[in-house]
């Protein structure tokens, strides 16, 4: 089966810094990838450069039809949640208004924000803007899933609807590509893990394997750096 | 009959000659103790602007003036013994100038009429001027009264007894009265088709034959006139004092002298001294309307007020219309377009912001005339419109630059188009942003609207003008005026809080 994302040898400068340097990656149909690493590591650059928002300076990326879910959502704020979930459908897709607006409530019903339809975005909650984001991204049903930091704005108990309702997605023939710094999370809901240093992988594999045994410097420091700050600050910076 | 533009007066409030005049006045203020002795100057007031022979600016030395009134003026400040020293006054506010007490004494071609009498100390007329009709050469026969002018417009000059004459044949005739702020452009315009008549002094009608090839004027007299000298109300010693001197001059030739120098004697002034010198109190066949009292004058002008205000309000939207899509386009070209089109489109925001909207009307009205003669109205919509473009396309550059980038981000990974995204997503919430500022400069623009009276539209504030000198009191009229602009303004400032209630954005 080929992978419905695949690069290769991707590198990327913004000015004179180098962000990303000979980066391989690939994500097949049910997959959920997590990528992992310290603030400034280069994850949310791949996800822009998967997503075509930044072009790199070499290598391959061969990547089927992206959905983003941004770290904080950029919802389009004049228009109600629904609204957000059938722009794209009625006018790049050319649904009629009628079967979009169907399929939007039915992905906010099945997402758990179906009562927030006419809601505007200023007024729905951080979980609720994200669910309303994913289904936003969804409406135009792509293969692949990108997420940027997912569990940001979640409290715990969300966090493990959240992964249930990616599982859910994986299963229906999805690839999803993550990042994210909670390594709990990872472990439960990803099928695979990258870690990222300095702009270049350093470690993957099974999240349980590579985040118990950690083999590689950086994810050590990964792990104990966010077990040290815990106590004073339980979310990272981005 | 001198006049006012606002342009020109501003220009010459500044003018370094007026200033030098200020600083000379401090001077004389300053050494005043030390020449006790010196009676004090005469100021008298005048238009610079109304020209030859009443009033100008000396062709020699712009900072001086000449013209039978200035002569008029230097003789009666001598006669008292003063020197003379000249105040600029534009010639609509002489009247409340006047009153003011701005200078002693106004001459500039100021009629006698009857509201004028009422207010102000009023000298004996020492001019008589007949109103006459000016047409084009080829229609001389077809145009001979102002009754054969049926349906046609027939300029003049605002605020003045010719106006009032007008204003009359219009009830009568069916003629279409069009005011103007100055006397030089309704014989421009007579000459260029804008217009089919101009009913004006005598005085003025020669003067505008020789500026215009192609027009004659008929030499019967629509109405007789009278200029005057006028005081403030109170100061009837200094307007026996004046009345003396005018008629000494009509006795010793002195007036004489000074028309017969600057061209303007005719048979009317000898029967007119005699009259004068006869029995006091000449009233000419003035033909104004008798003064009202102001609740009928009110009831007489609040239909019209409120059709001016119709003007203005239709103006204004339609202006703000024009102004709304073509600063959106301006805006757009700003923010995606090539360098070219980008500072192509800076030249000419800073050019419409740099410049007063009044000289751009006047260029709009008037320079282009031999290229594009628009009606007035529409001038003065595409003026308003054109110089508010440049502004509001400043408000949306600003509002589409506020959308923050990751909402474009989102827009392009759904598969939105440049356009699409501009349209569904960043022009929308742009929208949002601007309206407080937008809904600004509509409420501006609508005052702005006024400016147009100095191409002959008369909006509210115009017949505001013209109904204030006609009872010769800008109180009520002023107060009706005002009241009519902020039953406007309100709403709209109200209709615009309840829009940006329901579509705040986040962070405002």
């Amino acid at each position: 089966m080929t992978p419905t994302l695949s690069i290769r040898s991707l590198s990327f400068t913004r000015g004179t810094r180098s962000i990303l340097q000979c980066v391989n990656l690939e994500a097949r149909a049910g997959e959920i990838v997590a990528l992992m690493g310290l603030s400034g590591s280069g994850k949310t650059t791949i996800l822009r450069i998967i997503a075509g928002l930044d072009t790199p300076d070499a290598g391959e990326v061969t990547a089927a039809k992206a959905g983003m879910v941004f770290q904080s959502h950029y919802l389009f704020e004049h228009l109600s949640a629904i609204d957000n979930v059938t722009l794209a459908p009625i006018h790049v897709h050319r649904v009629a208004a009628g079967t979009a607006r169907e399929r939007a409530q039915a992905l906010l019903d099945q997402l758990g924000v179906g009562h927030r339809a006419g809601a505007l975005p200023r007024e729905l909650s951080g979980g609720e803007a994200q669910r309303v984001a994913i289904a936003r991204a969804l409406a135009v049903d792509p293969p692949l899933l990108l997420l940027d930091e997912p569990t940001a704005s979640l409290d715990p108990a969300r966090k493990n609807d959240l992964g249930d309702a990616l599982r859910a997605l994986a299963a229906t023939g999805r690839a999803l590509v993550m990042t994210s710094h909670d390594d709990e999370f990872v472990r439960t809901h990803a099928t695979r893990v990258v870690v990222l240093a300095n702009g270049a992988v350093v470690e993957e594999g099974d999240p349980r394997q590579v985040l118990d045994h950690p083999q590689h410097p950086a994810t050590r420091e990964l792990l104990e750096g966010w077990w040290a700050g815990w106590g004073s600050n339980p979310r990272p910076p981005d | 009959m001198p006049v006012s533009n606002a342009l020109f007066i501003r220009r010459l409030r500044y003018h370094p000659a007026v200033r030098l005049r200020a600083a000379w006045l401090s001077v004389i203020l300053l050494t005043a103790p030390l020449h006790a002795q010196t009676p004090a100057p005469l100021r008298w007031g005048g238009d610079a602007e109304g020209g030859a022979p009443f009033v100008e600016a000396d062709p020699s030395d712009p900072a001086r003036v000449a013209g039978f009134d200035v002569e008029i003026a230097e003789l009666i400040a001598s006669r008292l013994g003063r020197p003379a020293k000249f105040i600029q006054v534009a010639f609509q506010s002489l009247d409340q100038s006047a009153i003011r007490g701005d200078f002693d004494i106004g001459l500039s071609g100021i009629e006698d009429i009857p509201a004028r009498r009422q207010s102000l100390a009023a000298s004996v007329p020492y001019y008589e001027f007949r109103e006459v009709l000016t047409v084009r050469e080829a229609d001389r026969e077809r145009y001979r009264s102002l009754a054969s002018l049926q349906g046609r417009k027939v300029a003049t000059l605002g605020g003045t007894l010719a106006y009032d004459l007008l204003l009359a044949a219009e009830r009568s005739h069916g003629i279409t009265a069009v005011s103007y702020d100055e006397d030089v452009h309704p014989y421009s315009d007579l000459a260029m088709g804008r217009v089919d008549g101009v009913v004006l002094d005598h005085v003025l009608a020669e003067r505008a034959m020789r500026r215009n090839a192609g027009l004659v004027t008929h030499p019967d007299a629509l109405a007789v006139g009278h200029y005057i000298v006028i005081t403030a109300p109170e100061n009837t010693a200094l307007r026996e004092q004046v009345d003396a001197t005018l008629r000494n001059a009509m006795r010793d030739g002195a007036l004489e002298r000074i028309f017969r120098k600057w061209n303007v004697w005719n048979d009317d002034q000898p029967r007119l001294f005699e009259r004068v010198l006869g029995i006091a109190g000449v009233q000419g066949d003035s033909g104004a309307a008798a003064t009202l009292d102001t609740p009928r004058a009110v009831r007489r002008y609040l239909p019209s007020l409120f059709r001016a205000a119709l003007i203005t309000l239709a103006l204004s939207c339609l202006a703000m219309a024009l102004a709304v899509v073509l600063g959106s386009l301006i805006a757009i070209g700003r923010v995606y377009g090539g360098p070219a089109t980008r500072s192509m489109l800076m030249v000419y925001v800073e050019v419409m912001r740099g410049t007063p909207v009044l000289l751009q009307l006047f260029v709009i009205y008037y320079g282009l005339a031999s290229v594009i003669r628009l009606p007035a109205f529409v001038a003065a919509l595409v003026g308003l419109g054109l110089n508010y473009a440049a502004y509001e396309s400043e408000i949306y550059r600003s509002a589409l630059q506020a959308v923050p980038r990751g909402q474009m981000d989102a827009a392009r990974i759904l598969g939105f188009s440049n356009l699409q995204t501009l349209r569904l997503v960043r022009a929308p919430q742009a929208f949002r942003l601007a309206l407080a500022p937008m809904t600004n400069d509509f409420v501006a623009l609508l005052k702005d609207s006024s400016l147009v009276s100095v191409i002959t539209v008369v909006e509210l504030t115009k017949q505001t003008q013209i109904f204030a000198t006609n009872i010769g009191s800008w109180l009520v009229p002023g107060l009706l005026c005002a009241a009519i602009y902020l039953m406007m303004s309100l709403p709209l400032g109200y209709l615009a809080r309840r829009l940006e209630e329901r579509w705040r954005m986040p962070g405002q």
